[in-house]
């Protein structure tokens, strides 16, 4: 049984099936890629995985609870505990420094530590950096703020929009070497990309077409530090 | 790290909480002033009316309104009880001494002008009269203060004028006197000649009467040393159902109940403390002067208090719509904090306390603003200061909080509605 279990489940707007019997398997440790074209229902899977949404029907099993049917203030838990979070757009405060965006989250997790917050801006070479508001950095370092802020609560689960999807080649690197640094710490890393590139550094990549898995791609060369392939 | 953040959103969006903090500040400015204005206005509309005369008429017990009502005259036998000259400084020793704004007696009598055919009334009075009280105090009081609206051609006589006299412009104009004519007024077999200093316009039926210092009709009638009537002009406040019973019967008061209406303006509590000081008086409100004034004061408090509630309401919907629009520019980042584990009720306390802070600092400097919007309120309507009430402190600090948390209503539906997944990935 893995971390994460998808059981035939679908997502359905009005008439709109954004999602058609997915059945998947995420294992502890794995690092898994989801692509697909705009429409194929890559958001709405990441939002039903990250605890944002519910799926219309099937069952979604996270650490062996059964989270499809849990309601919103239960959802909100799950997701406060288990899930860290990170977007394309980054979503920081703006009036909040780097350090005071992590420490944001550990304050509705449990109790702020300034010297905790610091060593997860360290993790991700921003400990410089703490004492500077989002618009004082670059993307780049507001990615990597974001990646903090997603690991200050040890998640079991990095669920990761697009995370370089606003980024030039040089932060793209740095972003996905941070992210190979996590995994080879054990995380579990789900990235959903449009970029082939980002989603070679995943052992496995999830093709989605129209709401359904098109097919799945075991990558045999996943980039340095990837892990073991499967 | 809660403060960090409501510190963080405070100053770091100047611009945003300025607005709404100038809302809140524009409501518990035009609030405090309204509330100080409305509970001092009592006084001051009181003190605007007092220049249209008096509201209370002393009388000697026994005596009417016979004279004004039937024409019947001094001497005979009917009306002939007058009030002593020397208690009427009592009048301003009284419980409500500081309510008594003027007084002026009345010595009336009939008499015959020049050539006329039919006789005058001649009333002699104060028209600035010193006054030593047994207090220690002193005043002065008289028709100058009293009817000081009227149109004077010539001049006021002052009680030394012996020899002046002020007459009606109807007599004046019928009897062809002009200002500087001496005239001839002859009373049974007394007669006396008087310079008319002034010609003046009352509109009322003292434009046909002659007024002069009350010595000359005490001398002219023989009554030295008393008066027909007394008009008092008193700051009063509204009549209630307390002061209609009173005034009808204050035996019929419980002794709670009288000593409230005895220690309250009421224009029948006052009428019965100048009773009590001029001997066999009976003092009556004019009624229509102190049911208007109380009419007035009604409308007035009443048309303030509406500006009030207004003004809140207007507030309330300002806050509403400045935060509404605040949170909605927030969306993402309610949506993340959401996302990042925080329930509703702390994301909406979150917000809360922002507003509050917010509304407290527009409150407080609205509440400043207000007590200088009373001030030239004051000043440009009525001519003085208005009193600061501490009681609108605690008034305008619950409406600030009512309001502002009324006002934000709105965008904690808002926050309570919004769904994470819809305002950070788009669904």
């Amino acid at each position: 049984m893995g971390m994460l279990e998808l059981i035939d489940i679908s997502k359905i707007y009005g008439s709109v099936n954004a999602l058609r019997n997915i059945g998947l398997t995420v294992d502890q440790g794995e690092w898994l890629a989801i692509m697909g074209p705009s429409g194929s229902g890559k958001t709405t899977l990441m939002n039903i995985v990250g605890c944002m949404d519910k799926p219309s029907q099937g069952a979604v099993i996270l650490d062996g609870v059964n989270i499809s049917k849990e309601s919103a203030k239960n959802l909100t838990a799950i997701r406060r505990d288990k899930i860290g979070l990170i977007f394309q757009q980054f979503h920081l405060i703006s009036y909040l420094t780097a350090l005071e965006n992590v420490m944001a989250a550990q304050y509705y997790h449990s109790m702020p530590d300034e010297g905790e917050a610091l060593e997860a801006l360290a993790r991700v070479g921003l400990k410089d950096r703490a004492k500077h508001f989002p618009s004082q950095l670059s993307g780049g370092e507001q990615q990597r703020v974001c990646i903090a802020r997603a690991l200050i609560n040890y998640p079991m689960l990095i669920l990761a929009d697009e995370p370089t999807g606003n980024l030039d080649e040089a932060n793209e690197g740095i972003v996905l070497e941070i992210l190979r640094k996590l995994h080879q710490d054990g995380s579990t890393i789900i990235v959903v990309t449009h970029d082939p590139e980002v989603a070679e550094q995943a052992q496995r990549t999830v093709v989605l077409e129209h709401g359904r898995i098109a097919r799945i791609i075991r990558n045999t060369s996943p980039g340095p530090g990837a892990g073991p392939s499967l | 790290m809660f403060w960090r953040m409501v510190k963080g959103a405070l100053f770091r969006q100047k611009g945003k909480m300025a607005m709404i903090a100038f809302t809140v500040a524009l409501g518990a400015s035009l609030s405090t002033a309204m509330l100080n204005v409305m509970l001092d206005v009592g006084d001051k509309v009181n003190q605007e009316l007092k220049a249209y005369g008096a509201n209370i008429n002393v009388m000697p017990k026994g005596a009417s309104l016979l004279d004004d009502l039937y024409g019947v005259r001094e001497g005979g036998g009917v009306s002939d009880k007058y009030l002593k000259e020397s208690e009427l400084g009592g009048i301003k020793t009284i419980f409500w001494a500081f309510n008594i704004v003027d007084f002026a007696p009345y010595l009336e009598t009939r008499v015959r002008v020049n050539a006329l055919e039919d006789e005058i009334k001649l009333a002699g009075t104060w028209f600035s009269h010193h006054l030593e009280l047994p207090t220690g105090e002193s005043l002065d009081t008289g028709m100058v203060n009293m009817k000081n609206w009227w149109d004077v051609s010539g001049q006021w006589l002052t009680d030394q004028d012996t020899d002046g006299a002020m007459v009606g412009s109807l007599l004046a104009g019928r009897g062809g006197i002009q200002t500087g004519d001496s005239i001839r007024i002859t009373s049974g077999s007394q007669s006396v000649s008087l310079e008319v200093k002034g010609i003046f316009h009352a509109g009322s039926d003292e434009d046909e009467q002659i007024f002069v210092p009350l010595p000359v009709v005490q001398e002219l009638t023989d009554r030295e040393g008393f008066v027909s009537r007394v008009e008092v002009s008193a700051l009063t406040t509204p009549d209630n159902e307390l002061s209609r019973r009173a005034a009808q019967n204050p035996k019929s008061l419980s002794i709670k109940e009288w000593e409230t209406w005895y220690c309250t303006a009421y224009v029948s509590a006052i009428c019965y403390q100048i009773d009590e000081v001029v001997t066999d008086s009976v003092s009556k409100p004019i009624r229509q002067v102190a049911e208007s004034e109380g009419a007035i004061l009604e409308k007035t408090q009443l048309l303030m208090l509406l500006i009030t509630v207004l003004c809140l309401v207007g507030s309330a919907l300002g806050i509403s719509n400045l935060v509404t629009a605040s949170v909605m520019e927030r969306s993402k980042e309610i949506g993340l904090l959401k996302a990042v584990g925080a329930n509703n009720a702390p994301v909406s306390w979150l917000i809360l306390t922002e507003i509050l802070c917010t509304g407290i600092t527009g409150g407080v400097a609205g509440y400043f603003a207000g007590l200088g919007f009373a001030q030239i309120i004051g000043h440009s309507v009525f001519g003085s200061a208005v009193d600061i009430k501490p009681m609108v402190i605690p008034i305008v600090a619950v409406l600030v909080f009512a309001v502002t948390l009324a006002g934000s209503v709105p965008s904690i539906r808002y926050i309570l509605s919004l769904r994470p997944a819809e305002v950070l990935h788009g669904r």
